[in-house]
């Protein structure tokens, strides 16, 4: 263990955040390094710390590209004018912003950005929440074609300083494919309005950038009943 | 977590929680109907309101606009745009225009003020004394003046949602005219309430000779006045209306001749009605006045939120 009375408070900050941000895209089935996720404090500030011992927020920006595992998961379901649709996943950008306000202004340059260089979906972390307006943007986005397909999600650095899924008691949530959602419902003659409901503002929800209409089951381990799982609808 | 596939167990215990399906009568399914339409309503609005903002933000169309005296285009703009606006969303319109360094009043292209360092908390010095505000108070507007005029705006915005907001009256929205700056530019019609006030009434028995004549002395001033500034033979007016039209215009005429004799006028203003332009006595004592006339100027609570010293 590294003596953190040495470091800089925001370093260590910015370094648990970085860890979180590329782990959960590693469970959202992108292609990550192992190597980023397990990052020592002492490397995060060889790699993306200047002279002066100052984090250099943009050279922690990456990009990622879904894993095969992932397009099956997000493979949409062949029709007559297109039988080999893409799935509805692509790459993501994951922008760490240094601004100490993120409005409007910021939001607008952000999507052009990923709009700009084709990426499918993109995550902003910031270090403090973004304006009302900013986040009216951002729900707007959702119900209208504007910005990239996948949507801009944003973080605040401060929900990233731990891996909310890595608790003990949290269980554990997997997504389910159009096709498993599928044999779920109808092994169990179930409309998915039957179904109960996850936010998709819920903490494991954002974590996983869960839809609206997507289904993830949670298993639960029970001393009594062993395995156990339930299903939740995004809403 | 590990990208295993998912199987559908039949031997898993499954529990769903499925909320019970409820009968529906025919209230519920209105009330269900009417909520919906609500939302769709409120959603519309909130993105109207998104869309005015993100407009006003690039505002106003001009870099050399004078927010004293905005284009006319811009200003019936701006007031169309702000008027669904709640204060709370003017106030986010005026933190996005901070936040790309503008003036937070829209009809204002000069830069926000820099505050005096770039300490979190700073001391000013108000009208109470010295105070502590935070840095970001004092990087909201480029003046006193457009905090003022800004404020002017907001407090016309109404509080209740405009999705909530029943139709008829349609509040419009009003910016802040400097009387004193724009008084000579336009042509006044004659009021006589201002030569000779209200309260006077009370002070001295109306009707009677004198006053009412000292009355028509101050008109005869004002319309003298007015005629001279118009480039009209300057001259003794008669108190006939008919007489008059030569002189005056229909629309003066009109108000003239349609309204009362004046009452008689306070000794203190009739002291002054030498000094009157187009029946107005020109304030010199505007600090006083201002005490008195709640019409047109903020409320002092309101004020003093902002009233910072910024020089
Ligand atoms: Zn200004």
């Amino acid at each position: 263990m590294e003596d953190r009375e040495n470091y800089n408070p925001n370093t260590v900050r910015l370094w648990r955040a970085y860890k979180t941000a590329k782990e959960m895209c590693m469970d959202r089935g992108y292609n990550i390094l192992e190597d980023d996720t397990t990052l020592t404090l002492d490397q995060f500030k060889d790699k993306f710390c200047d002279e002066n011992g100052e984090v250099q927020r943009n050279r922690l920006n990456f990009s990622a590209e879904p894993s095969e595992d992932m397009m099956r998961k997000h493979a949409l379901p062949p029709t007559k004018h297109n039988p080999d649709p893409a799935p509805s996943c692509g790459r993501i950008w994951v922008e760490f912003n240094s601004e100490d306000n993120v409005g409007l202004k910021h939001l607008r340059e952000y999507m052009g950005h990923l709009m700009q260089d084709n990426f499918y979906v993109g995550i902003l972390i910031t270090p403090k929440p973004v304006t009302g307006m900013g986040l009216r943007l951002l729900r707007s986005l959702s119900s209208t074609d504007a910005g990239p397909p996948g949507g801009i999600e944003v973080f605040v650095e401060q929900d990233l300083l731990v891996n909310i899924t890595k608790h003990e008691l949290v269980p554990k949530h997997v997504l389910l494919s159009r096709e498993e959602k599928a044999q779920l419902l109808e092994r169990y003659r179930l409309r998915e309005t039957q179904l109960p409901r996850i936010q998709v503002t819920d903490p494991v929800a954002k974590y996983l950038g869960l839809k609206r209409g997507q289904v993830v089951k949670i298993i639960r381990k029970s001393e009594t009943a062993g395995r156990y799982a339930s299903y939740r609808w995004a809403i | 977590m590990s990208h295993d596939v998912v199987e559908i167990d039949p031997e898993e215990e499954v529990s769903t929680n499925a909320p019970v399906a409820r009968p529906v009568n025919k209230r519920n399914l209105d009330t269900a109907l009417k909520h919906a339409r609500m939302l769709e309503i409120r959603k519309r609005i909130e993105r109207e309101i998104l869309d005015s903002v993100e407009i006003l933000i690039s505002f106003p169309s001009s870099t050399d606009a004078d927010p004293k005296r905005p284009s006319a285009h811009d200003a019936a703009q701006f007031c169309k745009l702000v008027k669904d606006f709640q204060p709370s969303d003017f106030q986010e319109l005026i933190e996005e225009r901070n936040i790309s360094g503008q003036c937070g009043y829209a009809l204002c292209p000069r830069p926000k003020s820099k505050a005096p360092s770039t300490a979190k908390k700073q001391c000013v010095w108000t009208d109470n004394g010295p105070e502590i505000v935070d840095r970001k108070m004092l990087e909201i507007w480029c003046s006193k003046d457009c905090t003022r005029r800004a404020l002017y705006v907001q407090a016309q915005l109404n509080q209740t949602p405009a999705w909530l907001r029943q139709g008829g009256i349609d509040d419009e929205i009003e910016l802040m005219v400097d009387k004193a700056e724009e008084r000579p530019q336009i042509v006044l019609p004659l009021r006589p309430k201002e030569v000779a006030p209200q309260p006077a009434k009370q002070e001295a028995p109306a009707n009677d000779a004198d006053d009412i004549a000292a009355a028509w002395l101050a008109r005869d001033d004002a319309l003298a006045a007015l005629a001279m500034e118009r480039g009209e033979k300057p001259g003794p007016l008669s108190r006939d209306d008919e007489d008059n039209e030569h002189l005056v215009t229909n629309t003066i005429k009109e108000r003239v001749g349609n309204s009362e004799p004046p009452v008689a006028p306070s000794l203190a203003r009739d002291a002054q009605s030498h000094l009157a332009i187009e029946g107005h006595v020109p304030r010199s004592d505007r600090k006083a006045a201002k005490d008195g006339d709640g019409d047109s100027e903020n409320s002092e609570g309101e004020e003093s939120d902002w009233d910072l010293d910024l020089s």
